[in-house]
């Protein structure tokens, strides 16, 4: 695979001639040129607001899947620009682009080849600019992937570093005279790769990845590399983004007999990331990628005393798929348990939750008791095993039953997190199975009924990926346009809920507490957020179950209130002295404000 | 106050006469009320409203029981108190002090402060710290006595019906305390006293756990799912229990080690196995005499009774929970706890308190499935081929579910099945039993033990 001795030109085949890129020159003592923030026009900034994240709907839009502006058959920066008015109006806060850079596309353009060039298929550092001014225009900010680890080995630092090791780049890897150092780290690509070293002919050594062997890793360990990651960071913030998700964090550095994850070395790296985000960028946001469990993944937050000081939001992996098997058994366990184990987070933090996402949990990434306890419930059934293991869109892994997709959507809107929509799901968009699993939920979106879904005006066979044509998910039958149409649909009902969900603090910066009852089919939970001397309580109680229920919920400290329901604002009976009786349609969920009896709660 | 606080209860005799049937605890009710009258009464709180607490004595045809009392005594009874009250006497309302969130605090306050009060000994844990001051309210659940929950922390359970001695449920949650036994409500503190010289205990305190919901309810809603597939297995649903039937049965075999561990174990032989096989032989001559449907499994019933017998190898006997079924555990985020070790409620003290085998717990466990399984066909005929289709998945259900329940006990300790002809007869006992109650009290409900009990006997 890579190492092939072949002369890789450090710019060759990248498409970059002629676009500004690293390595367009070198300087005399050795170094590669590379592209600085000055050589372009910056975005106007996003409104100023600290806690923002908090707060944000965000929504996981794939550059290349969302719309065509240049009728190539791929979805390109300039296309998302021109779909701003729709995401505005939807209600989505922030968007997350995974990664738009140059790469040789090995692995999803996770193998960043120039940190400082856009994938010439997706447009220019220009176009992204301009993708950023049309969000920062209508109050959205875009964050984007950025991978800290590795790069890809056709990235011009590792073409240098394996041809001259005695130059500027030398020491930009992990390089070893033999595949020995290190045996603790287990092997992530068990699939694909043998060993976490792979010999390169050209300098003659082995270098280090934790991924494939395409992608090698960088050397932290060397100062320079740390200060030239760093200015990746600078370089992006100071066009205007909003901020990243980190990649594979846990990975940075080594450590002879550790297993090279979660290292303090690591940490200290992402408290200097996020120092530079603190002191010369505020109010711009670090996501950590840590693929573990919650009361690991707490450690990227950094040091609780100061409020956190590493990432500001951490993936919560777990619970996605205790939400699937919560429903699928009808009880609240599986979800309460994965909440009551999550650890108190820094104040300044928060979760990031997600049903579906690109790239979902593997259970090869949790760890302990935690994955039996998984396998054991959960991976036995085959079904299960599918919700898990092969990526699939949200409406088709609920039978595209939309009872579901509304309880599933209240939850990840009103559980403590910061929610992630994928795009196409606010439409119910299907998968296409024949596409295998990873490209299956990656087809592009379902804008009308037209050739190409509205997607694309070029050769139906030239798109990157055929439409959905199927006759229940297809685009036919499924796209924006049809959903506009209807005031009933399930998009104009998540809109709705992004809504009320913005008009309650309570759901991005109140506490949470479960609220148990002796149904195990529901599950209820109140959000609480004071400010100012002003309280939001809202109370959360969903239906697990496919059959109505009763429950009866204990809210004796507010007695006397009235539960204002939310959708509608119709107000309930005044919580007495009694257990306050309600009774669920199957899947049904119900948000109440809870607001003193003679306050008239919100008009609807 | 002009009257003594016995002289009030005196006073009261024919009200309660007329109140006791009427609540869900009174264990008297298939029965008339011939006479109340008080073996101990003092005021716990003087005053507008006061508070009396007392024992009281009701004999019905020839048998004295003990219940405890909480009269609460006011001149003006409020609304939300109405369904509480007694009756009135010298323009005072008497009622069901238990209902009254006035003055149950003072409850949690004394057992907090740990003092004897009024010749009640109230009493906290050694190293429990009580918060005081919370806001209690009625469980309202379905009970045979009256429980009152703290805020979220606490819940004292207040015995009604009163046994002689310790009650083992204190004596069992204390034991299970000391080592430290994940699979229970902690117990916090008693109200213990005497009577006629002997000791008594009137309630104990555990922690609340909020987040709990019952075994019961847990194994219906799967058992629910599992019927409205039809076509498919139970392994195949989605509610599939299996999973919680597992780690019950490692609860289950957890908690009899730490009993054993607490309070010893012993080693019978083939005497206790000719008393315990008599009994289960009296049993069932008393059920036959009054349930004629029973008579067709007779033969079956009485041979693999006899068959317990015959065993050679020594039983092992300890400290046992006595009545243990789905209703009697909870599920919690930390798993699954076990509740009520007061025992079987129609079992004399001296047998509730004796050491017995560990099987008699899951002979009833599994019953608890079977029951858990065919609850919803109650009341269909059946000989519809739906309703046949609905029996088969609920016997599917069963074995599936009493098995992994097995597995996990078999995780722990030794697997029950190992003893299979002295599980078989204990679970056949229980059976029996259930005829009874069944016919007594639920007539529609009697399919489902004697069906088991055809399977079981192959009769
Ligand atoms: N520690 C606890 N935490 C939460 N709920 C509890 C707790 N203990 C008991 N409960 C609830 O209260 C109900 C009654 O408890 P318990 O079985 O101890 O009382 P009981 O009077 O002996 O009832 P029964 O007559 O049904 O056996 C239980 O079914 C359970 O739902
Ligand atoms: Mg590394």
């Amino acid at each position: 695979m890579s190492g092939s001795a072949g002369e890789v030109k450090p710019d060759a085949a990248l498409g970059l001639e002629g676009i500004p890129h690293t390595g367009e020159g070198v300087t005399s003592d050795g170094h590669l040129i590379e592209p600085q923030a000055e050589d372009f026009r910056h975005a106007r900034q996003a409104p100023e607001d600290a806690d923002w994240f908090k707060r944000a709907v965000f929504y996981e839009v794939l550059v290349r899947a969302f719309a065509d502006s240049s009728s190539d058959g791929t979805g390109d920066l300039r296309g998302l620009a021109s779909r701003m008015d729709y995401l505005q109006w939807l209600g989505v806060d922030c968007l997350w682009l995974p990664p738009f850079y140059a790469s040789p596309l090995r692995d999803g353009g996770y193998d960043i080849s120039d940190f400082r060039a856009v994938l010439p298929d997706f447009g220019t550092v220009d176009d992204f600019v301009y993708v950023l001014d049309e969000a920062h225009r209508r109050g959205i900010r875009v964050i984007t992937d950025l991978v800290l680890n590795h790069t890809s080995d056709a990235h011009p630092w590792f073409q240098a570093s394996r041809s001259d090791p005695d130059g500027p780049y030398g020491d930009f890897y992990v390089w070893g005279d033999d595949d020995q150092k290190y045996p603790d780290a287990r092997i992530i690509f068990v699939d694909t790769e043998s060993s976490n070293w792979t010999y390169d002919p050209v300098r003659g050594q082995f270098y280090w990845h934790r991924f494939f062997s395409h992608q090698p890793d960088l050397n932290y360990e060397n100062p320079e590399v740390q200060e030239a990651m760093l200015d990746v960071l600078r370089f992006w913030l100071d066009l205007g983004i909003d901020g990243f998700r980190l990649d594979a964090v846990p990975y940075l550095f080594e450590q002879e007999g550790t297993n090279c994850e979660n290292l303090p070395h690591t940490h200290e790296f992402l408290k200097k990331c996020r120092k530079v985000v603190d002191d010369e960028f505020p109010g711009r946001v670090l996501l950590a990628e840590a693929n573990q469990w919650p009361s690991d993944v707490v450690a990227y937050f950094g040091d609780p005393e100061v409020g956190g000081d590493e990432c500001h939001m951490a993936f919560h992996f777990p619970l996605m798929p205790r939400l699937f098997m919560a429903v699928r058994r009808e009880n609240r366990f599986p979800i309460s348990e994965i909440l009551a184990q999550t650890p108190a987070i820094p104040a300044g933090c928060q979760w990031g939750i997600f049903l579906r996402n690109h790239d979902e949990l593997t259970l090869e990434m949790v760890t302990d008791d935690e994955r039996d306890y998984m396998y054991a419930e959960y991976a036995k059934d085959p079904r299960m095993k599918a919700n898990i293991g092969i990526r699939r869109r949200l409406a088709p892994l609920l039978d595209n039953d939309r009872n579901q997709q509304e309880l599933f959507n209240a939850m990840l809107l009103s559980l403590p997190g910061s929610p992630v929509l994928y795009y196409g799901d606010e439409i119910g968009m299907g998968d296409n199975i024949w596409l295998g699993d990873r490209d299956g939920v990656r087809t592009p979106m379902q804008w009308t009924p037209d050739r190409n879904a509205g997607f694309s005006s070029c050769d139906p066979n030239r798109i990157y990926l055929p439409v959905n044509a199927d006759p229940v998910y297809g685009y036919q039958a499924v796209n924006v346009e049809a959903h506009l149409n209807n005031n009933s649909s399930l998009l104009h009902w998540t809109r709705r809920m992004i809504e009320v969900r913005k008009q309650h603090p309570a759901f991005g910066l109140g506490d949470f507490t479960e609220l148990g009852s002796s149904n195990p089919s529901i599950l209820a939970y109140i959000r609480t957020y004071s400010a100012d001397g002003a309280a939001d309580t809202v109370v959360c109680v969903n239906n697990l179950s496919r059959f109505p229920q009763p429950v009866e919920l204990h809210l004796g400290e507010f007695e006397g209130c009235v539960p204002v329901e939310l959708t509608g604002g119709v107000r309930f009976p005044a919580i007495g002295e009694l257990p306050y009786l309600l009774t669920l349609p199957g899947h049904g969920f119900y948000w109440f404000q809870l607001t003193a009896a003679t306050d008239e709660g919100e008009a609807p | 106050m002009t009257s003594s606080p016995t002289e009030v209860i005196t006073e009261l005799a024919d009200a309660l006469r007329e109140w006791l049937p009427t609540q869900r605890w009174f264990a008297g009710k298939d029965r008339p009320v011939e006479s109340v009258r008080p073996v101990h009464a003092v005021s716990l709180v003087d005053g507008d409203p006061a508070l009396l607490h007392s024992v009281i004595e009701v004999r019905q045809n020839g048998s004295a029981d003990r219940y405890q009392l909480l009269l609460g005594l006011r001149a003006d009874l409020p609304e939300h108190l109405g369904h509480a009250w007694i009756g009135t006497r010298a323009q005072l309302a008497c009622y069901d002090a238990t209902q009254d969130t006035e003055l149950t605090g003072l409850l949690l306050d004394l057992i907090a402060r740990g003092e004897t009060h009024a010749g009640l000994d109230f009493q906290h844990e050694p190293g429990a710290e009580l918060e005081i001051a919370l806001r209690s309210r009625p469980v309202g659940a379905e009970q045979s006595n009256t429980s009152l929950v703290y805020g979220h922390h606490y819940i004292l359970k207040l015995f009604r019906k009163l046994v002689t001695g310790t009650n083992p449920d204190l004596t069992l949650h204390r034991a299970l305390r000391t080592q430290r036994c994940e699979h229970i409500a902690e117990p916090l503190g008693a109200i213990q006293g005497s009577l006629n010289g002997e000791e008594v205990t009137f309630g104990m305190l555990q922690r609340f756990l909020p987040d709990a919901a019952d075994g019961w309810a847990m194994a219906t809603a799967s058992v629910r799912d599992l019927m409205a597939e039809g076509d498919l297995h139970p392994d195949e649903v989605g509610g599939d229990f299996a999973g919680e039937a597992r780690r019950l049965g490692q609860a289950v075999a957890e908690v009899h080690a730490d009993l054993a561990a607490a309070l010893g174990s012993g080693s019978e032989g083939s005497d206790l196995l000719d008393r315990t096989v008599d009994a289960m032989q009296r049993r069932l001559d008393a059920v036959l005499a009054s349930v004629p449907e029973l008579g067709a499994h007779e033969a079956g019933l009485r041979s693999a009774f006899d068959a317990a017998r015959e065993l050679s190898e020594p039983i092992a006997v300890q400290h046992i929970h006595g009545d243990l079924h789905l209703g009697q555990v909870l599920r919690t985020v930390l798993g699954w706890v076990l509740i009520d070790f007061e025992g079987e409620p129609a079992a004399p003290a001296a047998e509730r308190l004796s050491l017995r085998s560990p099987l008699r717990d899951v002979a009833g466990m599994l019953r608890s499935f079977d029951y858990a399984a065919h609850q919803l066909l109650v009341g269909h005929p059946g000989g519809s081929g739906a309703e046949d289709q609905l029996t088969v998945r609920a016997l599917e259900w069963a074995r599936r579910n009493r098995d992994a329940f097995c597995d996990g006990y078999a995780e722990k300790a030794e697997d029950p099945r190992e003893h299979a002809v002295l599980l078989r007869a204990l679970e056949l006992d229980k059976a029996v039993y259930e005829v009874a109650y069944e016919h007594g009290n639920r007539p529609e409900w009697l399919a489902v033990p004697l069906s088991s009990i055809a399977r079981i006997t192959g009769s």
